[in-house]
């Protein structure tokens, strides 16, 4: 993988979380905001496989994680983007991924981001895990992300494969 | 899948990396300038995505107090788009205006030296931070642990600090605790107010268990003095209970406090960075329980009450924040 491959990568995970935090947390929706990061990783991870999807999913967690202006223990979602960047990684597809997938995957990896990352909130003592913000929050990220998918995941994946050749490497 | 195997070893290397750095985290704050770098390399960047991205985000906020402008909104609904589009803007501009007057108001009152920040990017999502990001930082004098202000009352208090950016932990976040007194006719009462979360009112116990807060009696912080009054300093004004839970399991009573800040609409705040060494109480809070209707600003303002526009603020000529 070239450097001019990752950088785009990376770049697009800045964009991503960047956006997130200045204009999507600034809409007022009910039960919560899309997340930007996961459909950017999962749609990275559609085209480079579960050990590129892991590795990128590791960076934008960690992005996450101490780009201003969070406020909670660094590392949690570091952990959570690693898992999804992985999982969706196992639905690799040199050509396009169909929409039926991409929901499927966008859902469960959705519902799998909050509840890892609330766990993990749990394990520590976070006093912002509560069991009705929780469900709350799972039920909105879920749906907004879902409705979002068709429109990130398939052009940034798009995006990645024509940057990356097709076969094994 | 090209090899499964080294997959899951990569796996299994990013998830100890992961916990490793959360205990890292848990148990020390050598994190801290990471996360002071992060401010300072990304804060610059949201800055400027925050000063193109403004106008659009103001339209998608007003969205969402449209309780309140319903008339105005039937009205606008005949105009075009164009129109409109402009409309919500000086709106927004307007909104401006009206908080920097309340705010140098206030700050007046208390003769707090402040600096004034304008926020540039928001927490929530998943991870429900109630926090966020303004435009100044340790180039302007900022630390950690300074009190964060609006023209209503307390907003919160600096967590992160960068050069030109700083991250400040609301008020209404779960993690945050501001210790306060009441202000009433009988003797000063202290106590702590925590957070609950977006949308949801504040928490307030008292020390003491002989005696119960009272419906309307106004919440102010304390600051304490021997810590050089951080990260809160005295009297600013937090909000008023409206409802007392009198013996919360047998422990000390607890009371339900309405804020006087809208946290979900923060735009022009500001950062205490010296305090006078003395304010009565009671002299910060407004004098009625509720705060004041935040839009009444009229439409036509005259040119001279307009300092940031020379010219009459005419709904498509006004220049843009």
């Amino acid at each position: 993988m070239t450097a001019q491959r990752i950088l785009f990568r990376i770049a697009l995970l800045i964009v991503a979380a960047i956006l997130q935090v200045v204009v999507v947390n600034r809409i007022p929706l009910p039960g919560g905001q899309p997340d930007l990061l996961l459909l950017v990783v999962v749609g990275i991870a559609f085209a480079s496989g579960a050990e590129r999807g892991a590795l990128f999913g590791f960076c934008a967690g960690l992005l996450a994680d101490f780009l201003p202006p969070a406020g909670h223990i660094a590392g949690r979602e570091a952990f959570v983007y690693t898992v999804i960047g992985f999982g969706a990684g196992l639905f690799e597809d040199p050509e396009e991924t169909s929409v039926l997938t991409t929901i499927l995957v966008v859902a469960v990896g959705s519902a799998a981001l909050v509840a890892l990352y609330d766990g993990l909130g749990g394990l520590l003592g976070d006093a912002r895990v509560t069991r009705e913000d929780f469900l709350h929050s799972l039920l909105g990220t879920v749906v907004y992300d879902v409705v979002l998918a068709p429109f990130i995941v398939r052009p940034v994946s798009a995006f990645a494969r024509r940057l990356e050749p097709v076969g094994p490497r | 899948m090209r090899n499964p195997r080294r997959a899951r070893f990569v796996l299994v290397i990013l998830l100890l990396a992961a916990f490793t750095l959360i205990t890292i985290d848990y148990r020390s704050s050598s994190l801290d300038g990471v996360r002071s770098g992060a401010s300072t390399v990304f804060g610059p960047i949201e800055r400027a995505v925050s000063d193109v991205t403004r106008p659009i985000g103001s339209w998608f906020s007003s969205i969402g107090h449209l309780g309140s402008y319903k008339h105005e909104n039937d009205a606008l609904r005949r105009e075009n788009s164009q129109l409109e589009n402009e409309l919500h803007m000086t709106q927004a501009e307007r909104d401006e205006y009206a908080q920097s007057l309340r705010l140098l108001h206030l700050a007046g009152l208390a003769q707090y030296k402040v600096a004034p920040a304008r926020v540039i990017s928001y927490g929530g999502g998943f991870t429900q931070d109630s926090t966020v990001a303004i435009d100044i930082g340790s180039a302007d004098g900022i630390k950690k642990n300074e009190t964060v202000i609006n023209g209503d009352g307390l907003v919160g208090r600096t967590i992160t600090v960068g050069r030109t950016t700083s991250t400040v932990l609301l008020a209404n976040d779960p993690t945050s605790t501001v210790g306060v007194r009441l202000v009433g006719q009988r003797q000063l009462e202290v106590g702590i107010v925590q957070g609950r979360g977006v949308n949801r009112p504040l928490t307030l116990s008292l020390y003491s268990n002989t005696t119960l807060p009272q419906v309307g009696q106004k919440v102010v912080s304390f600051g304490d003095a021997s810590t050089g009054f951080r990260p809160f300093v005295p009297s600013v004004p937090i909000g008023y209970v409206t409802q007392v839970d009198p013996l919360n399991g047998g422990s000390e009573p607890t009371a339900t406090v309405k804020p006087y800040v809208d946290f979900t609409a923060l735009d022009i705040v500001a950062v205490v960075t010296q305090t006078p060494a003395r304010i009565s109480p009671g002299q910060l809070v407004p004098k009625s329980p509720t705060p004041a209707p935040t839009t009444t600003v009229t439409v036509t303002a005259s040119p001279s009450s307009h300092p940031s526009h020379s010219t009459p603020a005419s709904p498509g000529t006004s220049s843009s924040p």
